[in-house]
């Protein structure tokens, strides 16, 4: 199974009633990449990671994370995998430990109680373990949303819009946790984000998605080599994003 | 994974003040039909007490006591009314809330990123709800045996099980109605429409379709009066054919026989009395199960 890719697309389609939203993907990401899926509003960045990680099925083409088929294999991939959503959304009247034991316990995690706080310890907000996830802010409710992400230490890591809602503190934290998650435990991240500032910072690959199609995937450092005109990611993704594929160098 | 689901959704019921509420309002209801029990137990006892007085100074023979020809549980017979209307509707809130928050509030793209099959989860939700109604069909029964006990005397092992028998399926019809407020909002797909169409439904079970089927008397539905109009008259005998389908009507006319309180009929006619309930119900849990399975958990619709 090691030598799996982490995540494996082909020609991956889906549309809604007659809408393609996503076109034929094929992408490959291996293990231990941090994987920045780029691409404006509608791209269909989000319908891919309900795909990857089983909450829809695609309507073409197949995927695969960790050598398992998102459709046939379910429940091996969701074993496999940690989501954050873009908006983090837990039960308002149960604790943050609470809510993170009974994820925990979905995910077979033998200690769940001492998991939810141990994971909240890593993360360093330890603090609101027994407050109410109704009382907090969207920040605070990130974090713990993190928190159930990897709770059960999984291989892949989705983050869907990681940074929405957090204050520039918290993208700072969230930069580092991925990092940290990446380093110590060998986690491979696939997040979708509008911050390209953060993609630099932190991805090694990058794709971008247009119109349900992708347009480019290539390491970090060879897109910079690539486009040494300009002087930001921003810069590139717009000349990207403008361009069709025959006309990148 | 069942049982993780099921406690789950116990302790948010709790933290919600849901699960205290309902065991409540059930076990109140309980109460309340003793004392309406004792209420008119006392008041017929009073006049019974002055009339023979009056009759035996006459040199009269007193009538016998009228509580000792009725049936011990009669006493309790408003607790199927209250059931029908009351529990009805707070079984519908149960169901639509164990539902609601993981359907459209996005807490379900959580719990189904996770390996969980909607068999189990559908399942755990189920349990959890028959936890809550269950506990509150418990207390009314405590309720109702204390209240016999302080009214007339302990009930005999005969109305003890009764007694169990109607709670029992008071439990399987509050469960219907739970399965309603769940389906309704998983085929509406928002929770303000999902609570209103179950209500909906509920109204026209416990109102309209009872008064259409038992000879267009509004008190019916209101009283456990059988039959008040013959179904020999054309219109009525049409409606009768409808009557399966009116579910609180068949509820108070089984649990009248199963508390022994109504004419007696063969046991054969309250067993199909109880079939439609029990179909019902069986059909709603499956379209549940189904309806979940199919549910797109990735979107959320918090309205």
């Amino acid at each position: 199974m090691a030598t799996s890719p982490a995540i494996e697309m082909q020609a991956l389609e889906h549309r809604y009633n007659s809408d393609p939203v996503l076109r034929s993907i094929d992408l490959t990401i291996e293990h231990g990449e941090i994987f920045g899926f780029l691409g404006h509003n509608g791209a269909g960045k989000t319908t891919a990671v309900n795909i990857l990680t089983t909450l829809i099925t695609p309507t073409g083409g197949n995927a695969r994370v960790c050598g398992f088929d998102v459709v046939r294999e379910r429940a091996e991939v969701t074993r496999c995998i940690g989501y954050l959503p873009s908006e983090v959304r837990m039960y308002p009247h149960l604790t943050a430990v609470e809510n993170l034991e009974f994820f925990a316990r979905l995910s077979g995690v033998e200690q769940p109680r001492k998991a939810a706080r141990d994971t909240l310890d890593y993360l360093e907000c330890a603090d609101l373990g027994d407050l109410r996830v109704g009382t907090f802010s969207s920040g605070m409710r990130q974090r713990v949303g993190i928190a159930q992400a990897i709770l059960h230490q999984p291989r892949v890591l989705f983050l869907d819009e990681p940074t929405t809602g957090l204050d520039p503190m918290g993208v700072r934290q969230l930069r580092e946790t991925i990092l940290r998650l990446n380093a110590d435990l060998q986690m491979t991240v696939f997040m979708n984000t509008h911050l390209l500032s953060e993609v630099a910072k932190v991805c090694t690959t990058i794709g971008v998605l247009s119109h349900g199609e992708l347009i480019y995937k290539d390491s970090i450092e060879a897109t910079v080599a690539r486009f040494p005109d300009e002087a930001t990611l921003e810069d590139i993704y717009a000349r990207v994003d403008a361009a069709t594929v025959g006309d990148l160098p | 994974m069942i049982g993780v689901i099921a406690r789950q959704q116990l302790l948010a019921c709790r933290r919600q003040n849901l699960a205290p509420v309902t065991v409540v309002v059930l076990g109140g209801f309980a109460v309340l039909a003793g004392i309406l029990g004792w209420a008119s137990h006392h008041t017929i006892i009073g006049i019974y007490d002055e009339s023979v007085k009056l009759v035996t100074d006459r040199g009269q023979t007193a009538p016998p006591n009228p509580f000792l020809l009725k049936p011990t549980l009669s006493m309790l017979s408003n607790e199927m009314i209250y059931i029908t209307v009351i529990g009805a509707l707070v079984a519908i809130v149960v169901g639509h809330l164990a539902i609601a928050s993981d359907a459209t509030n996005g807490i379900g793209r959580l719990v189904f990123s996770r390996p969980i099959r909607r068999r189990d989860y559908t399942f755990g939700k189920l349990a959890a709800t028959g936890t809550i109604l269950g506990a509150g069909v418990a207390v009314s029964y405590l309720v109702s045996v204390a209240a016999l006990t302080v009214v007339d005397r302990f009930p005999t092992g005969g109305d003890l099980v009764r007694l169990a028998g109607f709670y029992l399926f008071a439990w399987l019809y509050l469960m219907l109605f739970a399965v309603i407020g769940a389906v309704a909002l998983l085929l509406l797909r928002r929770r303000s429409l999902g609570l209103l169409a179950a209500i909906g439904v509920w109204l026209t079970l416990t109102f309209a379709l009872p008064q259409f089927t038992s000879g267009l008397r509004p008190s019916q539905s209101l009283n456990p009066i059988v039959d008040p109009v013959p179904i020999n008259q054309t219109l009525f005998r049409i409606t009768s054919h409808v009557r399966p389908y009116s579910i609180a009507e068949q509820f108070k006319e089984a649990a009248g026989r199963i508390l022994a309180t109504a004419t007696p009929e063969p046991a054969a006619d309250t067993w199909l009395r109880i079939a439609p309930i029990v179909v019902a119900f069986a059909l709603l849990a499956a379209l549940t199960w189904n309806l979940i399975t199919r549910h797109d958990y990735s979107r959320s619709n918090p309205e």
